[in-house]
Order: structure tokens, then sequence, then C-alpha cells
């Protein structure tokens, strides 16, 4: 008998179906992954399971035993934790104060201490994070030993049945190491795991079993290990399933530069940055995730108090002091932040006011927005970019991950940007918007639009770019175009390994860090 | 269909409610009073509204950013001081004819130095508000010497608030109308609408998209300053002379009619219509409550509350009552 039972499961939000009658089991002692595209219904589902949802049909049973979660307190009292991809923690508290927040050992009433510390020690070395301290403050530590202590954090709860919705996703490859043995410890053990990762090497490293849903309904359940990825990413997209990038378009770059800048710094993120960008061009921002990639951006567009060196735009010099400046006609730059739901949108306002936000001046006269301008620019992005809404008049934040993330982009194109800045733009989403943005990338740059764009996957680097510039610890460490654009070259130069050294074992020590 | 879906739109579920409210208020109070209804009465409480009106009007868009402003008390003050001081201030001969505007200005410049506070040097709203508030009251106290000023208002103030342009309609009901209408045009049509939305749902977001969010947010603290001003031009008008703390019994109502009005505490969300509703809410509800006299209930089962403090007892109980009812925040999940 399977450990937990999902029958019928169904959930709308508003008009939007999330879930459509969908079953799910896990077993004991078994890891089972969920494969599908963003909005296909995984996150609804483990937040159903967790108690954070209530579901609009259907029933879930553990042990045999029905059971039904109010809230996620719940759910956790029923042996159900799980970790979800955005951080929970709190982050003015320290370790032992976050993996005990839920239950805090006590003594006369009063929190203890030492308990809670003692607690907090053997749920981090139960997940290989020993080198944590306790009693540090989370805000102190990165993006990676945070995530470990969230790991933690579940750990310590005992669960029967662990969820990881996208937790590896920010780890380094050193601690995915750890979190997969113990991954396997516990499936060893009997625990009942599932598992969300975009990534198909780790899944088929983890996985048993695996469901793939689209769309809000399972498509199938199968062993891993019988399919090929191919196949599986066919199945999450239903459709036939081509080279993921599409070809760059080639062209002449004789062109003056539209975008030169000579020596930008900031404070000590950004150490002398040269570069230039023409029309038509996309240039790859590289390296390892934090060298000062997304300050460069940032800096470009405005927003760094203190950022010196010059900028010229076409030609002719000009001061960048704020976004509003950056986006005025005279330099017609765009930025797509990493951030979608801190900086890129307003979540509870609707798609039609999201979209022609950036650009409402040009839709409006005397201060007043003209409704039929608007309409219509609306209408050439909606369809330009496949917005898939439940209409332009409900929140955003309805909207799946990858056509917010469209929103986003259309907002900016609605500007006419001659320079377009993304920053991580394919984080997070599916592979079918992926392919789409790509293709809109060659699309745009086909019309001369200059394209500064930076990624933490190299795949996207070598398949998008015609150049990549590899930022180590705020400057420009090295360029890489044509032939030398390889992922052994992108991987050495990130790691600022001298040039010309490629020494295999080199090359294969510096990968497998970089992961 | 177009012109009915954009006015239905207005009307969000908090004001339905509200007007509800209103109505149950009005059949209540007809039980005690009929006269409750009589369309005297009905006028005369417009009449009162209009001036929480108007400074609602300016303090809701402070709100709708998600900042607040506590200094309106003061500001109504200033508005009324400077506005019958403007003859000793300025001379008789420019003090009469621009009696209203300086009042008004002075406000404005009130709102200037918060926009400036909170958008530029980025103090906290409410400890910034709330200290310029005290500031006002400091001026006011050192203009006035802590006397009950002497000056007049002018026969345009006087006009402007006890007098009648349509027959039948007391003028500031109609400045009410100015003010709101223009208010509600500006959130629905203008680019500034928008933004100020948008700055109350997430800031950050509306600075990456190349707007001036502090210019936004200076220019609506201008707007409430100035409306609070008006507000006190309004009252010393009424009360042909200004007074100590005449906006003080403002700060409370004005802040309640949003929120009950179905603005959001915290910014971003919120209808004007609502807002209307709001001050006609609380209006007709302070207003029963002195008509009533429910302390008189309570002597006769030998509880003997003076009047003043127990209606301020029941006003605060029947507001937390209506906001339990519906002006709390859906629970976010």
């Amino acid at each position: 008998m399977p450990l937990l039972r999902m029958e019928g499961i169904s959930k709308h939000y508003g008009g939007v179906r999330a879930l459509e009658n969908v079953s799910f089991e896990a077993r004991r002692g078994s890891i089972h992954a969920l494969l599908g595209e963003n909005g296909a219904g995984k996150s609804t589902l483990i937040k159903v399971l967790s108690g954070v949802v209530q579901p609009d049909a259907g029933t879930i049973s553990i042990d045999g035993e029905p059971v039904q979660f109010a809230n996620p307190q719940e759910a956790n009292d029923a042996g159900i934790s799980c970790i979800f991809q955005e951080l929970s923690l709190l982050p003015d508290l320290t370790v032992a104060d976050n993996i005990g927040i839920t239950r805090p050992p006590k003594k006369f009433g009063m929190i203890d201490f030492a308990a809670q510390r003692r607690i907090a020690e053997a749920a981090l070395a139960r997940v290989g994070g020993e080198s944590i301290d306790p009693l540090a403050t989370v805000s102190e530590l990165s993006l990676s030993r945070r995530q470990m202590v969230e790991i933690a954090k579940a750990m310590a709860r005992d669960p029967k049945i662990l969820i990881l919705d996208e937790a590896t996703s920010a780890l380094t490859a050193a601690d995915v190491e750890k979190v997969f043995a113990m991954l396997h410890t516990l499936r060893s053990e009997g625990m009942s795991i599932i598992y969300i990762s975009h990534r198909m090497n780790e899944i088929a490293e983890l996985a048993d079993t695996c469901t793939v849903y689209r769309n809000g309904q399972k498509v199938e359940t199968f062993e891993a290990g019988t399919k090929s990825d191919n196949a599986i990413v066919e199945m999450m997209i239903g459709r036939e399933y081509d080279s993921v990038f599409p070809p760059k378009i080639a062209k002449t770059l004789d062109a003056a530069p539209v975008l030169r800048v000579k020596d930008f710094s900031w404070q000590d993120q950004l150490n002398g940055i040269n570069l230039q960008i023409r029309p038509g061009e996309i240039v790859g921002l590289g390296g390892l995730d934090g060298q000062g990639q997304k300050q460069l951006q940032l800096g470009l567009f405005g927003t760094l108090i203190g950022a010196t060196g010059s900028v010229e735009i076409n030609g002719k010099p000009v001061n960048l002091t704020s976004p509003k400046r950056a986006k005025s006609d005279e330099i017609g730059m765009a930025l797509i932040p990493e951030d979608r739901k801190g900086e890129g949108l307003m979540l509870p306002m609707t798609v039609r006011e999201n979209l022609s936000f950036a650009a409402v001046e040009k839709v409006s006269r005397f201060g007043l927005v003209d409704q039929a301008a608007e309409e219509s620019a609306i209408a050439e992005m909606v369809s330009l970019l496949k917005i898939k809404s439940d209409g332009i008049d409900g929140p955003v934040a309805a909207l799946s991950g990858g056509n917010q993330q469209k929103v986003v982009i259309g907002k900016w194109l609605m500007t006419r940007p001659r320079i377009i800045l993304l920053n991580d733009p394919t984080r997070g989403i599916d592979v079918g918007t992926k392919q789409e943005i790509y293709q809109l990338l060659q699309k745009l740059a086909g019309e001369g639009a200059a394209i500064l764009f930076y990624s933490t996957d190299y795949d996207e680097l070598i398949g998008c770019c015609d150049r990549v510039l590899v930022m180590y610890d705020g400057a420009v460490v090295r360029t890489l175009s044509g032939d030398q654009l390889t992922e052994t070259n992108l991987v050495s130069a990130a790691l600022n390994l001298p040039a010309g050294n490629v020494e295999a074992d080199i090359a294969v020590q510096a990968r497998e860090i970089a992961k | 269909m177009g012109v009915f879906n954009a006015i239905a739109r207005q009307f969000d579920r908090a004001t339905i409610i509200a007007f509800g409210c209103i109505g149950v208020l009005l059949l209540i109070g007809s039980l005690a009073e009929p006269a409750f209804l009589s369309p005297q009465y009905l006028i005369q409480q417009l009449h009162v509204a209009s001036f929480l009106g108007v400074v609602a009007t300016g303090v809701m868009l402070v709100i709708l950013l998600g900042h607040i402003d506590l200094s309106i008390p003061w500001t109504i003050g200033v508005g009324g001081m400077m506005a019958t001081g403007a003859v000793s201030i300025l001379g008789p001969e420019w003090g009469v004819p621009l009696a209203i505007p300086f009042g008004i200005c002075c406000g404005a410049l009130i709102g200037v130095i918060n926009g400036l506070g909170v958008a530029y040097l980025r103090a906290p709203s409410m400890i910034f508000t709330l200290g310029m508030n005290a500031v006002a009251q400091g001026l006011m106290v050192y203009h006035t010497g802590g006397f009950a000023p002497q000056d007049r208002a002018t026969e345009l103030m006087r006009e402007l608030t006890v007098g009648q342009l349509i027959p039948g309609v007391p003028n500031p009901i109609l400045i009410w109308i100015f003010v709101g209408a223009a208010a509600m045009f500006m959130l629905n049509r203008s680019t500034l609408g928008r933004q100020i939305y948008a700055i109350g749902n997430q800031e950050r977001a509306v600075f990456l998209s190349g707007v001036d969010t502090r210019k936004v947010i200076l220019i609506c603290f201008v707007i409430s300053g100035a409306c609070a001003a008006a507000t006190g031009v309004l009252l010393a008008g009424w009360a042909n002379r200004s007074y100590q703390a005449m906006g003080d019994p403002y700060l409370l109502p004005t802040i309640a009619a949003i929120i009950l009005g179905g603005t959001n505490v915290l910014g971003g969300r919120g209808k004007y219509i609502g807002t209307v509703a709001g001050v006609i809410l609380i209006t007709i509800l302070q207003s029963m409550l002195s008509v009533v006299q429910p302390q008189r209930y309570f002597a006769q089962l030998g509880l003997d509350f003076p009047a003043d403090t127990f209606r301020q007892v029941v006003f605060g109980l029947v507001i937390f009552g209506m906001l339990l009812i519906y002006g709390r925040q859906q629970l976010v999940r």
C-alpha cells in the first residue's frame, strides 16, 4: 500500500485551472520526481499536500487514513515537511532560532536556547551542514548555506514525507552532493521523498519514479530510466521537441556600436569595465553568480549612485542618472530585472496596467491615458509574446511564472528599446517559454536591438550569444566568441584560470566547482 | 456598455457594503427619529460631510502610496488660521483677496516638507508627519500667542461655506464634488493615478520602470496638505473665525472613513467612491450619536456618563465593529 495517496484533486484560482482531477501516489523508501512546465500544476499539488491551499475536490490519505489539512501546521503534524523554492527563513534570526521556530524546546515556559542549539546542530549534521554555526544570523549566510538551513529545518520536524520544491536550484555543487547523499540515506531509511526540479540530470540521478504534469493534468507516471530525456520533455510541453536554441541570425556587425562603456566602476563591486555593443548583437555576461553582472546592468540603467566611467550612446556621451533617463527616447534602454515579483511587476495589479506601465507616457496625452492607444499596444504585445491569461483585466499574480516573465518583457518591448539588458530572464521558467524567449531575442537582434544578456546557464550563453564577456570579481576577465565559446572555456574563465591552460583535469575540476 | 462597466468597476465590495451600512444606519435612526430621513437632514449631513470629504481626498492619495499623513489636524489649523490671519500678515489690500490661496498654499508648503522628508530623505511617513503636526502646532501657538485668534473670516470664505450657488445645495457640497471628481478622474485615467496605485503595490518595480517615484510621492503629500488646508479654510468660514485645535477632531474620522471605504491601509488598492461612502457613513454616525444621545438610556439605568466622552466611546466602538465586519485585510495565502 502506498504511504500517500491523493485522488481526484482539483483546484481553481478564479477562472484559471491549476489542477484537474489529479491523482498521485508515493511509496515508502522511494524518491518520486514531479516534472512539468511552470504552471503545469506541480507547485499547486505540493501546496495542497502541505496544507497551504485547500483543494476544491479530491481526497488525501496517509497510510490508508483519510486526512484533511486546514493549514500547513496540520500537514506538519501529519508528518509532511516541505522545502519550497522560495526561501522561508527569517533573515534576522539565528540559524538555531529558524530551525526551532515551529516547535521551540521550552523550559519554564521560556525557549530553552541550549536545547534549541543542540537540536539545530543535530539537524544540520544530518543534512551535511556541520560547518554552519547554529548561532550565526541567517542574513550573514550565502544563498547556498541558507538553503542548507532550510533543508535542516524541514528535517528537524522528523517527517515521514519530505517534499523538495526546486530546493537545490540555489545550491553549490558541493552542497548538492551532500543533499543527494542525505536523500539516498533517507530513502533507505524508508522515507517517502517527493522531488521537483527543472534539472534533468538531477532527476536522472535521484528519482525512482517520475510523474509528468501538463496544464493541471497528469500525463503519465513511469519508472525512472525507462524514457529518454527528449521523450520526457515532449511529454512536458506536449509537442515535438526540436533543437532548444534557434539558429543565430547571420548578421553583419559593421555598424558603429550603439552602446560604448569605458572604465565603468562602482564602489569595489565593479572595476573598470569596458564594453561595446553594436546594433543587432547579443552580448552575453558570464561568470559565477555574484561577480558584478547584476550591478553592471543596474549601473548602466542609472540606479547606482556614485558610479564612475563614461557611457556613450551612438557615440554621444550621456549621463545615466536614473531609470527614467535610461528609458528616455534619447537613450532607449530597457532592463528586464532578475526578480520579476519584486522588481518587475506589481503583482496585484492587472495584466493591462503592468504591460503598459513602462510605456504609459507613449500611450498618453497631457498626462491622461489614451485608452484606445493603450488597448492596441497591449493587443500587439499579447499576440507577439503569446501571453496566456484569463483576460488582461485579471491580476498578473494569477499568471504562471513563464507568462509573468513574458509580461515583464512585453512591458519593456512596448517602449521600443534600442538597448535591452536582460538579467537571467529564464530562471525558474519552463522549457517551452525559454525557447520562445530565445526566439524572441534572435528576432529583436535581427531588428537591430543591442542586447546584453546575463545568464547563469552556460548552455544559454553558448546557444544565444554572439560574444560572451566573462566577469570575475567585478571585472571582465575574458571575452569569448566563435569557436572559443565553449563550456570548458566559459567555466575556466569564470574561475579566472589562466587562458591557454586547458589541461583536462583543471577543466574537470573547474566544472565540479562551478556546478 | 463600456460606460456601465467603467461605473461598475468603481463599486468594489467594500464600497457597496459601506453604502449598505449608510442605509441601515439611516433606517435604524429613523425608527428613533423620523426626521433622519428628511431631505433637509440629509442635505445638512452632506454639508457637514464635505469638510471631511475634502481632507480625506488628499489623505487617501497618501494612503494609496502606502504612506500616511498624520499632520492633518494642524495642517487644517494652519489653513484656517493663515486664511483668517492673511489680513494681518499680508496687509488689508492683499490679505482680503488672497486669504484663501494663502491658507491653502501654507498647507501645501507643509505637504512639500512632508514629501521631501518622506520621499527624498526616506524618513518613515508615520513619524515624520506626526512630527510635522507638532511643528505646525507650535508655529500656530506662536503665531496666536496661544489665544483664540481675533481675526475674522473674509466675506468670500463665509460665502463659500454658507452660501448656496445652486439654491438648496450649500456650496461646500459643490466644492467636494469638484475636488472628488478631479481626484477620481486623476486616479482612474491619468498616468499619475496609475503610478500612485503602482507605488503602493511595489515601489521598486515602479522605480525600475523608469518612473520618478520620489516626485509622485512628493506630489501626493502636497495635495494632501493643500486639501487639509482647504478644509481648514472652509471650517474657518463656517465658524466665521479660526480657533485652536480646530483640526483635532478630524484625524480619526478621516483615516477611518478611508479605511471603511475599502482602501488598503498598506497602499495600492482602493476606490475613491469607497472613500465617499466612508465619509458619509462616518458623518451620519457622528450626527446620530449626538442627536440620539445614547448616554440617556444608560442614565435611566442609573449609569451616569458624561455626554461627550460617551459619544467618543460609542463612535470608536462602532468603527471597531465595522472594521471587524468588512474592513479587515484578506488572509494572505
